[in-house]
């Protein structure tokens, strides 16, 4: 019994805390649109109500967990009522309730629905009587029938929707950077288009011997005229001719 | 830049050195048809078909002392208008720090008859490399933007017999200015966003490739 006091405690606790936050929530909406309606845009509007209903969601969540015992189990009965101010509640309430007399009590602990609402569901309920069973089933099945087909379009609907967002967002690859680079070195350095020259003199020159002589000759292609100490460059030179075309 | 260079004395005292600023990336053949269509309405002259150019780049080196970088020379023949032969000098391009936000190059460009290449052969430069560049040019402003298809060619001699470089179209945005300037670089940097995802341009750092095709 007393583990059961003490669940609904923690569970009121819980209530009251949540139900004080979207209270808040609720507070800086309504001053916003007060006060800031000419600067409000529409996203921050609907970033509010996204707020309060992630608040709600998680109010009924709290209500449905099954650590919360069965609140329409408990009883609410008010014992004393009285036609005095009572401070504790005005400030309770925030100044709402200046006192707990006969004129709020039935509004605040109302259980049932409000007279006018109560006979009009009476009516309703006395006018189903009278219709024959026969196409009370004929006015179901044909129902039935509609909001059925209204859920297959509606799925269908959905499932196009989420196949075209995904595809959207899955990009399709339009370039390659391994390209980029091939295709500029091939303009920069003719990579994969010069033909393999292995004597590519320019660079396979010793780079030892800068004398006057050598930079003459390649410049000037006299190759044959060098002097025999460099006998194997000059071979190296002379297959890439000036005036060949690789 | 490259003052030091074979170009180094002639860009600083006859010629006026031209900057070029450029960014590199390239799109896979299947969204070239895609990229053209974002260019055409980017660019100017919307309503008019896109300017298309058939070229053929013989690229020419001269080794002059082994210490120094050679040069290079990359003339281009137009095979739609035979009679146009096009000569570009391009120095090293400088990646540079963060803050830069393209690669800039000294280039100079110069319009030539058809006997240049004989003329650079005279001079002692040898062929180094050719190819085909095939595609689409573009203008925004001073803003110049191709999109070309490069292809090998088979038979050297012969610009009929080719074969396609990857699969893909090398896309360049490029201005040429006298100095630096930032404004232009915040130009091509917008210009580059605006073709995001669909191509990346970028500041591709030739020193790396060159390296790596070194290294190999």
């Amino acid at each position: 019994m007393q583990k059961e006091e003490k669940q609904l405690e923690q569970s009121l606790e819980g209530l009251i805390q949540r139900v004080q936050e979207l209270k808040n929530a609720i507070q800086m909406f309504l001053f916003k649109l007060e006060h800031e309606y000419e600067t409000l845009n529409w996203p921050s509007v609907l970033d509010n109500f996204a707020l309060l209903s992630g608040q709600l969601n998680s109010l009924g969540r709290l209500l449905k967990n099954d650590k919360v015992p069965a609140l329409r189990n408990h009883v609410f009965l008010p014992l004393v009522l009285s036609p005095d101010r009572d401070a504790e509640l005005e400030k309770l309430t925030e100044r709402r309730v200046m006192m707990f007399n006969h004129a709020v009590v039935p509004d605040y602990l109302r259980t049932k629905p409000e007279p006018e609402v109560d006979e009009k569901i009476s009516q309703l309920t006395s006018k189903a009587g009278t219709v024959v069973q026969e196409t009370a089933q004929k006015q179901f099945n044909n129902l039935n029938k509609i909001t059925s087909n209204l859920l297959d379009i509606i799925n269908s609907a959905k499932e196009e929707w989420e196949s075209e967002s995904n595809q959207k967002s899955s990009q399709p690859v339009t370039f390659s950077s391994t390209d980029t680079n091939n295709l500029v070195s091939t303009i920069l350095f003719g990579k994969s288009i010069k033909v393999a020259r292995k004597p590519d003199s320019s660079n396979t020159q010793p780079q030892g011997m800068p004398n006057p002589q050598q930079q003459q000759k390649v410049q000037s292609a006299t190759v044959s005229k060098a002097p025999s100490a460099i006998k194997t460059q000059i071979k190296a030179a002379s297959s890439s001719h000036p005036y060949q075309r690789p | 830049m490259d003052s030091t260079g074979p170009m180094g004395q002639v860009l600083s005292s006859r010629v006026a050195p031209l900057l070029e600023n450029f960014l590199q990336g390239s799109v896979l053949d299947t969204s070239k048809d895609v990229l053209i269509h974002r260019l055409r309405g980017l660019c100017d002259n919307a309503e008019n078909q896109p300017e298309i150019f058939h070229d053929h780049e013989i690229v020419f080196i001269m080794q002059g002392n082994p210490n120094q970088q050679p040069m290079y020379f990359h003339v281009r023949h137009s095979l739609i208008h035979p009679e146009s032969w096009h000569v570009r000098y391009l120095g090293v391009a400088e990646v540079g720090d963060k803050n830069k936000l393209t690669l800039i190059r000294h280039c100079v460009d110069a319009g030539a008859s058809s006997n240049v290449v004989d003329f650079l052969n005279e001079m002692g430069f040898k062929i180094d490399y050719e190819f085909i560049a095939k595609g689409y040019f573009f203008h925004k402003g001073r803003m110049k933007v191709t999109v070309s298809k490069l292809y090998k060619i088979l038979q050297p001699g012969s610009t009929d017999q080719v074969e396609p470089l990857s699969q893909s179209h090398l896309v360049e945005l490029s201005v040429v200015a006298p100095r630096v300037q930032e404004q232009i670089g915040e130009d091509m940097k917008n210009f580059a966003e605006q073709l995001k995802p669909l191509v990346l341009l970028e500041k591709i750092d030739h020193k790396r490739l060159q390296q790596s095709l070194e290294s190999r």
